[in-house]
Formats: structure tokens, sequence, C-alpha cells
């Protein structure tokens, strides 16, 4: 039987391909905009990778006006009003967010800031909260794995009250998402694959969740097939622009088919690993993508066996019967894993990470039982199963 | 021609379920431990609502010093927390269970507006009391799981929830 019901909904444009940054000039004079702040980290200034955008508005009748540099990795309201305060003080006209999940992040919080007046957050939080469009907003993603160019969703922390503030609009999604293979060359082999890891898992979970539907479903098995074809590719040859660009485009794909289809546990212990032991989140879906595959398969078993034509090809789904699939899909995850260990050494079990204590498991279970995807598992979880899954995954 | 008497139903269902609904968490808040245990992160005075867009039926729930719940008339301020169903229709599928709470929220027929873990607590009271109050056939509908629970317990349970929401229609509130 199909779906009872859903939605989808994705008004970003996507510039994906080579001299891809080229065509944002145009693209901004399309809108009226030419006078843009952009908005990024230390770390890609560091890089050189602002070379190729200002290389980029060269000539054009659009002219970066500022840079600002000092979004931090976790963003906070006064970075946020900082970079406000400097897209006022040039008088701009859009903004073009160059950077990963924090730099974007800060950028639609930016963006309600400049469109909306004033410097209070606070009254635009939750959700539907806003209730017209913002100024044009450009993601040029140095990374391929978060997928927030394509998201409705920043969250920003309050530092004075120690809280995470969320925001929830269908208003707060980017103009475009830049997808230029330069953007990623860079990336040391350590973070390409935990990012490209955090891009098949919002792929996974988005296909075997209980929010799929048959549009987000074409999007994440495109995603999945991507990874699988040029991850080893781009981490056995680091300038394969190609690859890279490929990669690139995964990201945004998984990226559209979970902010239509959600996640589910791979996420909930995610989010509570990294606030307890500061993993990076690309890491934590690399450790339990299998573990939770495995607890779910009783539940979603026809789902996940699905995944083996994108993740192993035809020839292999073909040969392996229809009983096997799904454990032969979770294999095939294993082995991907494997070979990235083998390349970079990313852990694949929390005990290989060295910065988690096994008495931490049980804080971890306590967080991920309340965390917001758990609802979309479309297995139940309790405290106890959680623990069980986080034993798994420890050693 | 549009029928108007089957959203007129469906309206007055959702009204009647919510006051159900609203009644029977503040009784499973005083009769159950689980419940309770639940409550315990959320400070006295936390306001939880649960309604039908644009101004439907809805039902407005306070947090008590001793984690109890209580249920608040005519509350116009703005909740801590509050899940609203987009469309009576949606609200109507969810409360007679042809739609579990999980279900729904992955098919978009609500939202949350606050604190997305306090809201998955909530879920999970919910849950607990539709275990607690419904018979099994209908309760599986409704959650994910139908949990291991002794049918003594069940009924000794059930029994004082149903006597609390009686006695508090009873009396009006």
């Amino acid at each position: 039987m199909g779906k009872a019901y859903y939605e989808f909904f994705c008004p970003v444009k996507v510039i994906a391909g080579h001299k891809a940054l080229e065509h944002v000039p145009f693209e901004l004079s399309a809108l009226q905009a030419k006078r843009p702040l952009v908005i990024t980290d230390k770390g890609v200034v560091a890089v050189g990778l602002l070379n190729h955008i200002h290389a980029a508005f060269d000539g054009a009748e659009a002219e970066i006006q500022g840079v600002f540099d000092d979004v931090p990795p976790d963003s906070s309201l006064q970075t946020v009003r900082e970079a406000a305060a400097m897209y006022r003080h040039h008088n701009c006209d859009a903004i073009i967010a160059v950077g990963g999940g924090s730099v974007i992040d800060t950028c639609k919080a930016v963006n309600i800031l400049v469109s909306e007046g004033g410097d209070d957050l606070w009254r635009f939080s939750g959700a539907h909260n806003l209730k017209r469009p913002l100024k044009p907003l450009f993601v040029i993603p140095t990374t391929a794995g978060t997928g927030s160019e394509t998201t409705m969703v920043a969250v920003i922390s309050d530092t004075d009250k120690g809280v995470k503030v969320p925001f929830t609009s269908y208003f707060l999604m980017p103009t475009a998402a830049v997808l230029d293979p330069r953007m990623t060359l860079t990336l040391p082999p350590h973070i390409t694959a935990m990012t490209a890891m955090d891009a098949m898992t919002h792929a996974i979970e988005a296909f075997t969740c209980l929010g799929a539907n048959p549009i987000s479903d074409a999007y994440a098995t495109g995603a999945i097939r991507k990874i699988s074809e040029n991850l080893l590719k781009v981490m056995d040859n680091p300038s394969d622009a190609d690859a890279r660009l490929e990669l690139a485009q995964a990201s945004t794909m998984a990226g559209i088919a979970f902010s239509n289809a959600m996640v589910g546990l791979v996420h909930s212990l995610g989010h509570a690993t990294g606030a307890v032991c500061h993993l990076p989140h690309g890491l934590c879906m690399n450790l339990y993508l299998p573990y939770v595959l495995e607890y779910n398969k009783d539940v979603n078993g026809d789902r996940i066996a699905e995944l083996l034509l994108p993740l192993a090809g035809a020839d292999i789904y073909a040969a392996t019967p229809k009983a096997q699939r799904v454990d032969r899909t979770i294999e095939t995850i294993r082995q991907m894993r494997d070979a990235l260990f083998d390349r970079c050494k990313l852990p694949r079990t929390l005990l290989e990470t060295g910065k988690v204590r096994e008495d931490q498991l049980e804080l971890i279970a306590d967080l991920a039982i309340n965390d917001g995807s758990i609802v979309f598992n479309p297995k139940e979880a309790d405290r106890e199963e959680l623990l069980g899954v986080l034993r798994l995954a420890w050693a | 021609m549009f029928d108007k008497a089957k959203p007129e139903a469906e309206r007055l269902f959702v009204g009647l379920m919510m006051g159900v609904v609203g009644r029977g968490l503040v009784a499973t808040s005083i009769s159950d431990e689980t419940v309770r245990k639940e409550l315990t992160v959320f400070p006295a005075g936390y306001i939880f609502q649960m309604m039908v867009m644009p101004k439907g039926p809805s039902f407005t729930t306070e947090v008590q010093a001793d984690h109890s719940l209580k249920l608040l008339k005519n509350f116009q301020g703005k909740p801590d927390l509050c899940v609203r169903f987009k469309h009576m229709a949606h609200a109507f599928l969810v409360l007679s269970f042809q739609e579990g709470t999980a279900r729904a929220f992955a098919n978009d027929r609500m939202f949350v507006d606050g604190e997305v873990s306090h809201a998955i607590r909530l879920v999970r009271c919910l849950s607990r009391m539709e275990v607690l109050i419904l018979p099994k056939l209908v309760a599986e509908r409704a959650v994910k799981r139908y949990p291991t629970i002794d049918l003594g317990v069940k009924i000794n349970l059930a029994a004082r929830i149903y006597g609390r929401v009686a006695a508090n229609f009873l009396k009006g509130a």
C-alpha cells in the first residue's frame, strides 16, 4: 500500500557543477540583489576558499560588501547580532553563506534579523513564527554532509541562558544551494569520510523511517548510490573533482530527502553522544548506523533490504536472495566503514573513538530517548533497548 | 453540494475527545507512577496545550508542584509547549485512533511549537494513558508498540483514571 499522506517541499534552487560559483553574480542580479555580505568562519578563510568567491565576482555587477568570518563551531545569538550589524552597516541586500552547518544556521538567523528588523531573535523562535519571505540567501557548502542548505531549520545558542534556540519556518529555506567541487577539494580525508557518512545516514534514515514518501525515496536512493560509488574514489584520490562533485550533490539530495522525511534513532543516539562526549556529528552517524539498522530490521527489514540496490549495485542485488538482502545491506555498510577505517581510521565503535567512557552510556541513553527524531523511528525503543544498542556499538 | 454534517460531527467528536484526553492525562498523572516520573523534569507552572488550528477545540494543562497535571480553563496566554493539529480532520484521525501519534507526526498532521524533547515526553505520557484506558485492540492502533502490562494492573489503573475523568466532567471542570 502507498503512503496514506505525505508532503514534499523544496524551493531551494540547486546550482551545481564545475564553475558553479561563477553563476552566483547572475543569480543575485536576477533577484535585484547587488550588495551581498559573505558570512563564513576562520577555517574557510585560512584555507583560501574565499579566493574562489572573490574571483567569481570579479567584473560582475554585484559586489561583495564585506566578509564576516567570526562564526564559531556552535553559533550564538551574539554572533548573529554582530553579523546582522555588519550587514546593516554596509547596507547589504543579500547573504552568501560559505561554510558548514554552523555558518549556514547563523546565516538563516541573520536573515531573520536583517529582514524583520531589530535584534530580538527570541520572538521568532519556535515553529512557523515567520510570516513573510526573507532576503536572498545563497549557501555555498564547504563540507558534503549536513544538508543544511536545503532545510527550514536553524539552531542558535543563547549563551546567557544556556539553551539552544530552535527556529523552524518555510521562509528560512535558502534561495539557492551552490555546489562547486572547488569548495570541498581541500577537505581532509577524515572529515570527508565522516561528513559523507552523515549524508549517507540522512538518506538511509529518510528511506527507512516513518516519514518516508515516494519523492523523498527518490532523492534518498539517488544520494546513497552517489555516495557508494564515489566516497572511496575520493578517499583514494582527494583531488578527483568529479567524484567530489558527486558527493556534494549526494549531500544536498540527502538533505532534501531528510528535510521532508525526517530521521530516526541513529540521529537520536548521535545527538545525545555529541552532547555528552563532544564527538563530531558525522562520526556518531558512522558509529551507530549498522547497529540501529540491526535493531530496526524486524520492523522495517523490507525497506532496509531495498537499499542493497543503490548501496551495492544491480549485480549483487540480483544475486542475493530476497530473504538475505536486509543482512547483506547492513553488511555492505559495515564493509564501507571498514574501508574508511583502513584509509583514515574513522572509528567504528565507541571504544575506537578513545573519547567515550563506558559509564557515559546511561547518560547518552537518557538524552537519546527524549530526542525529537526518536518519534520517527519505525520501532519503539525504551531506555533499556537504547542501552542495548549502545553496548553493541561499544566495541 | 457540500455536506456540512460530516465536518460538524467531526468537530463535535474532536471537542469531546479533547476533553476526554485532557482530563485523562490529568487523571493519569495522579494515578500512574510512570507518567508522574516523566513529568518530574517539568517545572511547576509549565503549561502544555494541545489544540486544533486555527481556533478549534483544545485542552491546556499546568504542571503542579507534586508533578501532577491540572486542567486550565479558558487559558489565553502562550503555553510553554503546544502541539497543533493543522486541521479538524487530522485531529479526528488521531483522536479516533485511526492514526497513531508518531505516524501523525510523520504524516505532518500536526507540529510542535516549543521544546521538542518536552514534546517527546508528553507523547510518551499520552501513549501510556492510551495503553491504560483503551482496550488492547484499539490501543495497538494508537501506539507504535503495545507494551507488556499485567491485565490486573491495567484494569485497576484504568478504573481509577476513568473515575477521575467522570468526576471531573460532572464537576464541569
